[in-house]
This record gives C-alpha cells, sequence and structure tokens, in this order.
C-alpha cells in the first residue's frame, strides 16, 4: 500500500493533467524516490493511477536507464559510455571503480551502499569521461579523483 | 496516379501506394520480416531494401518506407541492394538459435525462407547469443523468445491493430522482449494470429504443437462456421484429424485475421466420442439396416397418420446443399415443411433482416472498415462475431465514432459511446431517431414498423430516454456523417429492431449519404436458411404439433435442440411422444443419444459446400480431408492397426444431404456422382440466386454475393406478443435475457478443448444498482427459480448495462434451458441467495 501522503500528491498530480498517461514517468519516479527503486508493487500502484496496464508500465520502466526495477544500492554510480567518453577512456573508469569496489557492472556491493551501471551519454562531454551519482555529476575522472569520491560518499553515509 | 518503374517494368499505382506494395502488385515480392499489409510500414527491419537509380531518392533505401511516385527507377536485383540485404539477414541471425529442426515453425518460416534465399548460409558470428526467459502464454500459444528478429509485428498487431494490452514490448537495445508483464493467458480473443504474423517461430500454435511440419498436412481453403461472419480460413489436416486452422486472407470478409473461436474451434470434427456408425437405440447398425428402418417407420406413420404427421428441423451449421436437400424431401414426401429457425421470433427477425439486405445497402466487413459512424443496435461484437469487433476497431482507428445501443455490459476493444438500453426500449428509440431524422419536409418515410412505435405504444419515459444531451450529440453527429453503417444484431432485440434498423440506413440514404446495413445472425449459413424458407414452420411450432400429436415423428438434421432450446423440460416431454426420433448429425449430442435412429453425417471438412454469410455471401467450401477416425485414435496412441481394407476406417458417415436424398429413395447405393449433379439441380430449382453458384470455373475466393432482396420475401409481419415494452415498469420486475459469449456458448467451439481453458465460468451480469437494491454484492451466488427449476450461478453486478436487465450466458456449463425462454421476465422474489437466506 502507498502512504496515503504520496498517494495524495500522486492523485493530485494526475487529476490536473490533460492526458493522465504523460504523467507515467513522473509518477514512477516519485514511487521510486519512496521505494528505492521501482517495486512490483509500485508498478502496479502505477497503473492503477494511471489506468494503464502493468504492462504499459513495463513497457516504459524497462526501457529508461534511470528507472529501476531491482533494488539498488544507496548510490548508483552510472559510467557513460557513450562516444566521447569512450575516446577519452570509459574503460579505465569503469575497470577501476569495478576493482575498487569488488563488483561487475549491473552489481551492488554486499553493503548495499554503490551499485555500478552503464549509461549512454548524459549529455556532459565537456567533462568526459563523467559518472552520474544520484543526480551529480562527475567529471573528467581520474583513478584518484575516483577514490576520493567513493571515500566521501562512504563516510559520508556514515 | 503515380508511374514507376521497378526491375525495368512499368506500373501505375494510386497515390501513397509503398514501393513494396507496387513491386508486389508487379509479381515481385521484395523481402520483409517488420512490414505486413494489416499493420504497415514502420521501417525496423532494414531488410526490404532496394536500389533507387532514378527519381527523387537515391541509391539503397527501405522499400516500406517511402512512396511510389512519377519517375523513379528502382531495382531489387541490383548488386547494392542484394548485398545489403545479405548482411541486414546475417545480423537479424546474430542471436537466433538456428533451432530450424525442433522449430514448431520450421517449414513455413519467412525467417528461414529469407535466410536462404538472402543467401547467409554461413555463421560468421563467434560470440554469446543472447538468450531469454520464455513465458507461459496460455493454452494456445507457445512463446519461444531465442528465436526474435525485433520486427515488432506482434506487438503492432496485439496493442495497435486490435487493442488488447497485455502483450507489448520491453526492455530496451539488445534485451528487447516480446511478452507479457507476468506470465499468464493472453487476454485477447485474438491472440491466435499472432502465430500467424510471426515471421519466425517466437509465437506458435500450442495445440497442434508436435503433429507435423507444414509440408505433411493437407493443407485446403475453408470457412469458419463458429458465427455468421464466414471468415476465410486454411485447414490443415494429418493421419485423419484437423490439426490446425490459420486466417486466410479475404479482404471482403476478415481480412489477413481470424478469431480464437474459429481458430480453435474445429475439434468436435475429431472428437473421441464423435459418433460414426449408425446406431438403431444405441445399437451400432448397417446403413442398409438403419435407412430401411427410418423409411419404413416413416412410411408406416405417413400412411396411418398422413404425410403431415412427419416433420424436419435442420440447423444454420449445415451447408447450404443439405438445407436444400432438407426442403426437397419434405416436398417430395408431402412432410410438413422444414423448419429452419427455432422460434417464432428468431424466424421473424432473420426473415426481415435477410429481405432488407440487397446489394445497394449490405456492406461487408471489409467495407465497415470505411465507415466515418457507426451505430451498433443489440450487439455485442467481441461475444457474438468477434471480427465484427476488428473492423469496427480498423473505423474507429480511422476517426469514427461508434456508438452501441445494448442492454449488456459490453466491453471493446476501443472507445464507444453506450447506450445501455433495455431490449424493449430499443424499438422505441429507433424509431425516435427515425422521427428526428425525418423532419416536417420528408414525407415518403420509408419502412411499415415506425408508425405504430411512433403512436401511443411508447410508455412516458422514453420521452427521458430519448431527450437526453446524448442522444442530441448522436443525432447531430449522424447528421454530419458522411459514411454511416448501421450494424444490427438479431440475438436480443425486439422483433421490430431489425426492420427499424433498415429504414435507418434507408433514410441515410436518402440523405445522399453513402449509408451501410450490416446484420448479425445467430447461425453460420442461417442466411441460407432464411432464403429457403418459405412457410412459417419453426422448430417450437412443430413440438407444439408433437404434443398435439399432429406429428408423430421428427428428423432433426444436423441441430441439437437439447443445445440450443430454451425449454428443456418441455423439449424432453415432446420428443419422448414421438413416434420416431431420428437424428442426422456429427456431434455426439443429447439427440444423438436420444435418437430411435441415428445416422452420422460428415462435418464441413469432410463434407465441403456452400455457406452463405450474414451480408449474404456465398463460399464454397472444399473438401479438406477423406474422413476417418483419427490415426490417434484407431491407433490408441501406438501404430495403428495391421489390418487391411479398402475403407477408411471409421468412415460411416456421409453429407447429410445424401442421406437425405437416400431417405427419399428408400435405399442406399445411388452414385455419389450422380446424386452431386441433380442436388446442383436442386439448388437452382430451390432458389433463382443460387444459380450464380453454379457458374463454370472456379468459384471466387472472395465468395459471391447474394442479392436476397426480392428474393427473401417480403417483410414479415412482426409478431405483436413480442413489441414489449421498454425496460420494466415495476421495480420488482426484472427482464433476463439470454446472450452469446465468445468462448462458452457456441455448439461447435464448445467442444475444443483448448477453448474450454480459456473460456470463463458462466456469471450473470445485472447493473449494480439493481444489484444494490436487491442486497446483492459482487461474487454472491444466486439462485434463479422459474416454474421449471432454480440455476445456480455467480452474480456480475456490472456499472455499463441497462437497469431492469438481467444478462445470462446460454453456457454450455450451464443448465440455462430451466429458464424456458430465450427472454423472461423474473419477479425479484425468484432471484435468491441459495438456502433460501435471501
Amino acid at each position: 500500500m502507498l502512504p496515503e501522503a504520496l498517494n495524495a500528491s500522486l492523485q493530485e498530480k494526475i487529476s490536473s493533467a490533460e492526458h493522465p498517461r504523460e504523467l507515467v514517468v513522473d509518477v514512477m519516479l516519485d514511487l521510486q524516490d519512496h521505494y528505492g527503486y521501482l517495486s512490483d508493487e509500485a508498478l502496479e500502484a502505477a497503473a492503477s493511477l494511471l489506468d494503464l496496464t502493468p504492462l504499459e508500465v513495463e513497457e516504459l520502466a524497462t526501457f529508461y536507464t534511470f528507472i529501476y526495477r531491482e533494488p539498488v544500492g544507496k548510490y548508483v554510480i552510472h559510467v557513460c559510455d557513450s562516444v566521447v567518453c569512450w575516446m577519452d577512456g570509459y574503460e579505465s573508469v569503469q575497470d577501476h571503480l569495478c576493482a575498487k569496489l569488488g563488483i561487475k557492472m549491473g552489481e551492488t556491493t554486499a553493503d548495499g551502499l554503490f551499485t555500478l551501471l552503464p549509461v549512454c551519454c548524459i549529455g556532459y562531454c565537456d567533462r568526459s569521461p563523467a559518472i552520474l551519482i544520484n543526480r551529480n555529476v562527475y567529471g573528467p575522472m581520474t583513478p584518484e579523483k575516483l577514490d576520493d569520491i567513493l571515500e566521501k560518499l562512504r563516510t559520508e553515509a556514515g | 496516379m503515380p508511374n514507376l518503374i521497378i526491375d525495368e517494368q512499368e506500373i501505375e499505382v494510386p497515390e501513397g501506394t509503398k514501393v513494396i506494395e507496387a513491386a508486389e502488385r508487379l509479381g515481385i515480392v521484395i523481402p520483409r520480416f517488420c512490414y505486413h499489409p494489416a499493420l504497415g510500414s514502420v521501417g525496423a527491419c532494414r531488410v526490404c531494401a532496394v536500389k533507387f537509380l532514378q527519381g527523387p531518392f537515391k541509391g539503397v533505401q527501405m522499400s516500406c518506407m517511402i512512396d511510389a511516385q512519377d519517375g523513379m527507377v528502382v531495382s531489387t536485383t541490383d548488386e547494392q541492394a542484394v548485398d545489403f540485404r545479405r548482411y541486414v539477414i546475417e545480423w537479424l541471425m546474430l542471436n537466433h538459435p538456428h533451432d530450424c529442426p525442433v522449430c514448431d515453425e520450421g517449414g513455413h518460416c519467412l525467417l528461414q525462407d529469407l535466410t536462404v534465399s538472402g543467401g547467409h548460409g554461413i555463421r560468421r558470428f563467434q560470440g554469446e547469443k543472447r538468450t531469454y526467459r520464455d513465458q507461459y502464454l496460455g493454452p494456445l500459444i507457445q512463446h519461444e523468445m531465442n528465436r526474435c528478429i525485433q520486427c515488432y509485428r506482434c506487438s503492432r498487431f496485439y496493442q495497435e491493430f486490435a487493442g488488447y494490452r497485455d502483450l507489448g514490448v520491453m526492455q530496451i537495445g539488445s534485451r528487447v522482449y516480446f511478452g507479457r508483464q507476468k506470465e499468464g493467458s493472453l487476454q485477447s480473443p485474438f491472440a491466435g494470429n499472432l502465430t500467424d504474423i510471426c515471421p519466425t517461430g517466437v509465437y506458435t500454435d500450442k495445440p497442434s504443437r508436435f503433429s507435423g511440419r507444414r509440408w505433411d498436412y493437407e493443407r485446403s481453403p475453408s470457412v469458419c462456421i463458429n458465427c455468421s461472419l464466414g471468415c476465410r480460413t486454411v485447414v490443415s489436416a494429418r493421419y485423419r484429424q484437423i490439426v490446425r486452422q490459420e486466417a486466410r486472407l479475404n479482404e471482403a470478409v476478415n481480412g489477413y485475421f481470424i478469431c480464437d473461436r474459429g481458430r480453435y474451434g474445429f475439434y468436435y470434427a475429431g472428437q473421441d466420442d464423435r459418433p460414426r456408425q449408425p446406431l438403431i437405440h444405441g445399437k451400432e447398425a448397417s446403413w442398409e439396416t438403419s435407412l430401411k428402418a427410418v423409411c419404413d417407420e416413416l412410411a408406416r406413420i405417413s400412411d396411418t397418420f398422413g404425410p403431415k404427421a412427419v416433420a424436419c428441423s435442420v440447423a444454420a451449421r449445415s451447408s447450404l446443399e443439405t438445407l436444400t436437400a432438407v426442403k426437397r424431401l419434405c416436398r417430395t414426401m408431402r412432410w410438413q415443411d422444414p423448419a429452419y429457425g427455432m422460434d417464432a421470433n428468431i424466424h421473424v427477425k432473420v426473415k426481415n433482416a435477410a429481405a432488407a439486405i440487397d446489394s445497394d445497402l449490405a456492406v461487408s466487413l471489409g467495407e465497415l472498415e470505411n465507415a466515418d459512424y457507426i451505430l451498433a443496435l443489440g450487439a455485442d461484437p467481441v461475444n457474438e462475431a468477434p471480427m465484427l469487433a476488428m473492423a469496427m476497431r480498423q473505423a474507429r482507428r480511422k476517426g469514427a465514432k461508434v456508438v452501441l445501443v445494448d442492454p449488456r455490459p459490453v466491453d471493446l476493444p476501443f472507445d464507444f459511446v453506450h447506450f445501455p438500453m433495455a431490449p424493449g426500449a430499443m424499438g422505441h428509440w429507433l424509431a425516435y431517431l427515425l422521427k428526428t431524422l425525418s423532419g416536417p419536409d420528408t414525407p415518403d418515410m420509408p419502412g411499415a414498423a415506425t408508425p405504430e412505435h411512433s403512436k401511443g405504444a411508447a410508455p412516458e419515459n422514453l420521452h427521458d430516454l430519448w431527450h437526453t444531451d446524448q442522444s442530441a450529440a448522436l443525432t447531430k453527429d449522424l447528421f454530419q456523417s458522411s459514411r454511416p453503417i448501421i450494424v444490427c444484431g438479431t440475438d436480443i432485440v425486439t422483433n421490430a429492431v431489425p426492420s427499424l434498423a433498415s429504414d435507418l440506413a434507408r433514410r441515410l440514404r436518402s440523405m445522399k449519404k453513402t449509408a451501410g446495413l450490416f446484420y448479425l445472425f445467430p447461425g453460420a449459413n442461417t442466411f441460407g436458411a432464411a432464403m429457403l424458407s418459405d412457410s412459417d414452420t419453426v422448430f417450437e411450432k412443430i413440438l407444439t404439433q408433437i404434443e398435439t400429436y399432429e406429428i408423430r415423428a421428427l428428423v432433426l438434421v444436423e441441430f441439437d435442440p437439447f443445445f440450443s432450446f430454451p425449454d428443456r423440460i418441455r423439449l424432453e416431454a415432446a420428443l419422448q411422444g414421438l413416434d420416431m426420433l431420428v437424428v442426422l448429425d456429427y456431434l455426439d449430442s443429447r439427440s444423438a443419444k436420444t435418437a430411435d435412429v441415428f445416422l452420422p453425417t460428415e462435418t464441413l471438412y469432410e463434407a465441403g459446400g456452400f455457406f452463405i454469410n450474414q451480408e449474404g455471401r456465398a463460399q464454397k467450401v472444399p473438401v479438406a480431408f477423406q474422413g476417418g477416425r483419427p490415426i490417434i485414435q484407431t491407433g490408441a496412441g501406438s501404430h495403428p492397426p495391421r489390418t487391411f481394407s479398402k475403407d477408411i476406417p471409421g468412415h460411416d458417415a456421409k453429407p447429410a444431404w445424401r442421406v437425405l436424398t437416400e431417405l427419399e429413395r428408400g435405399a442406399s447405393g445411388s452414385l455419389d456422382k450422380e446424386i452431386r449433379f441433380e442436388l446442383m439441380q436442386w439448388l437452382v430449382d430451390a432458389h433463382s440466386m443460387f444459380s450464380g453458384l453454379l457458374s463454370k470455373g472456379p468459384f471466387p475466393d472472395a465468395g459471391i454475393r447474394i442479392d436476397a432482396g426480392q428474393g427473401a420475401g417480403a417483410r414479415v409481419e412482426q409478431d405483436q406478443s413480442d413489441a414489449s415494452h421498454p425496460g420494466v415498469e415495476s421495480d420488482d420486475d426484472l427482464e433476463l435475457i439470454t446472450v452469446d459469449w465468445t468462448f462458452g456458448t457456441e455448439e461447435l467451439s464448445v467442444r475444443s478443448p483448448f477453448l474450454g481453458q480459456v473460456e470463463k465460468a458462466p456469471c450473470l451480469f445485472l447493473s449494480e444498482k439493481d444489484a444494490a437494491r436487491l442486497g446483492f454484492s459482487h461474487g454472491d451466488r444466486v439462485a434463479l427459480r422459474s416454474d421449471e427449476g432454480t440455476i445456480e450461478v455467480k452474480l456480475s453486478p456490472a456499472g455499463n448495462m441497462a437497469r431492469g436487465t438481467l444478462v445470462l450466458p446460454r453456457h454450455h456449463r450451464l443448465d440455462w434451458q430451466h429458464m424456458k425462454a430465450l427472454k423472461i421476465e423474473l419477479n425479484k422474489n425468484q432471484i435468491l441467495k441459495p438456502h433460501g437466506n435471501a
């Protein structure tokens, strides 16, 4: 069950839209913020709020990179693998992160802090190779900078 | 009209024709996966590349995405284009499992054909293939995602074309996945088409798995007889049974698709307990003995009580040949006129509808897609004639308005305006509509049924019923439309409605609109039966005469009143009073079991024949296979018996028309060819319009439309007893109507074990307001009590239906025949909670 307040705020948003289904991404993001990821329950809730079928929500949920259909860590690190970052060697960024965190791309560390995912272009080609962590952009990345960021986030998480 | 050159051949095509279609008109089939004539172009697969040599486009381009234009010179065989297509196929095949030898699509696979013809013979890619987990999609469709080449045909058909929302495309990039959000049965009654449109083996026909390769099958064109639309199909037979049925293109009727009731409705033909031998009082007998027994007894009865003591009744699932032979037999023997209909009401509705159809007004299902306004009266398309819903959806997609007037909680795969109106109110409402359209300056109002409706007959609340914003909007839209089509059912409506519908269509015609008329009939060959029937004899009348001992012997021809007659107790009692009951059928019906003498007949697939659909289109069904007991049965699943005979085992059945001629002659043995020749002559004699069916040369694949207008006789006076009031006036009375469902109510398809798995359990619909008033809630079990018994059924309150109406499916798992009539009035005291705690 959705919390009363969240449900009410979503209902309000939807009722003011001309075509409720145009809000599907907003609704999914709001639900994701609440659950930490877009759980099956959240998916069904989004569908019933928007008068869509679960399939129709799933089609979009699995299309978008920033909608997570599985639980993710506290910090989701998206490594850009698009053309400019590739020219500037994103692979070394990726390899360093994998080695440092002891996980492969797509996995989450055992302590639940970090998830590694690729992303195809975040529009920060001027800072390539770039990464994105919980809606903050970092770049251009070097192994040292990566270490600093990870350390800082670890401390922050306590 | 653009003029272009493709492969050095010149062709002129209509504006808007894609190059791929233009080429097809020249007989050049450019490879394609995502392109499908019914679904249009998306340019996703890149395999239809051709080279444009001259004109507005240059170089290699997708032929499905470019409109044919003047001055284009196109080459499909240019080296660059051929090379391009070869590479496209190679990359489409990167992840393909190459499992053709074990794939059910192998042998009729577009991907297989194009891979071979495209020249991709050797696999170069050495990397890992991506693989998927398949889903359970129900008992009809087998899923195998690894074979997918991402053409998107399935999701485009399922969602865009058909309008269902539980199968689609998920994920992105190389992970794209076609399926459902969760495993489970597909909800669309058109899902079977996925097996036809998938160009590879992602969706294959589940019931016919492991039964053979396409080249093992005897394949022949056929027609579906599971409703009155007459969709074109292809049946595949192997080892003496039909194993698969697919859609066959008929642009005038079903287009490229069929519904699942039709696709999986053929299993009755190969049922284990299908009676295949003549039976005298349940004991097997030879044809000679049985025919002699019948002829002797009928002769005795005829001699003793007069020839009118013998009657024949036939159902609309018989071929035109059989319907004609019944009439001929009754005439020659001077028996009662044959009964082609169940009761007087159905008879009147069907006769009037058939008489109203002339080539000017009638539209085909294909033409219905071009309507800009559809008014459906007393029709529940998905439940009564599923492909009608598909055609209406295509019209809706092109912008047509759809208005439906029906008491039932009708669900359609598109948005429409629904007037939930009690059956009795519809006639009055229509009369009002006609009056509004007429106006004072149009004196020549066609039709006879209207005036008495606009006189005092209309009750007071009709005024409120008509004077609503919705009615006003409807009239305005109807005025503004240019291609309106009136769709009219003949099942739940009152007797006046079919005539009023034709009056309305004619009225719209006189307003300079390209108006059309489209009826639904209760059976596959009802139209043929209506043309042949020239008396008011109906089965119900025969029963009355049996009850008064005027009729002593009854011959039921491919008709099982135990399934379809609404008063079971009366039927049982009446049949017991007969001196002789003869049943000709191919079903293991209760009538067959009750018969004194049972004579086995052949199904459509073994006998073939003509069928006339609800728009008057005659289609010819060729023989699909020679009949006989399926090898799976004679061999009990193992090797068939190692005995030799000249006959096909278990093939004692004969076409019903043949048995009827043998009854006439008192013996079997005339040559088949001889009888067939005579039969054709009878067809011509039976109705002048049928002579067109026998013209030399191949019978047109799309059928021949028969203009019944003058032929079907004048409009039958309607039975006043059925000119019922709109809705039930007292709050204590409700009207119960019995209805068709997509699955579970149609005589032939209920014998399909696979449809049995997808059919819904029977339930009783009533409006939410009535439910609240009567103190019932969703899922309650209620008992409906009539003077003949009680039936228990689950209750399903619905918001979108008429008040005062109860809707009960004529479900084979329900003894609805205890309700005594197709429509009855029930007092609220007759609707109880079981165990008397109402």
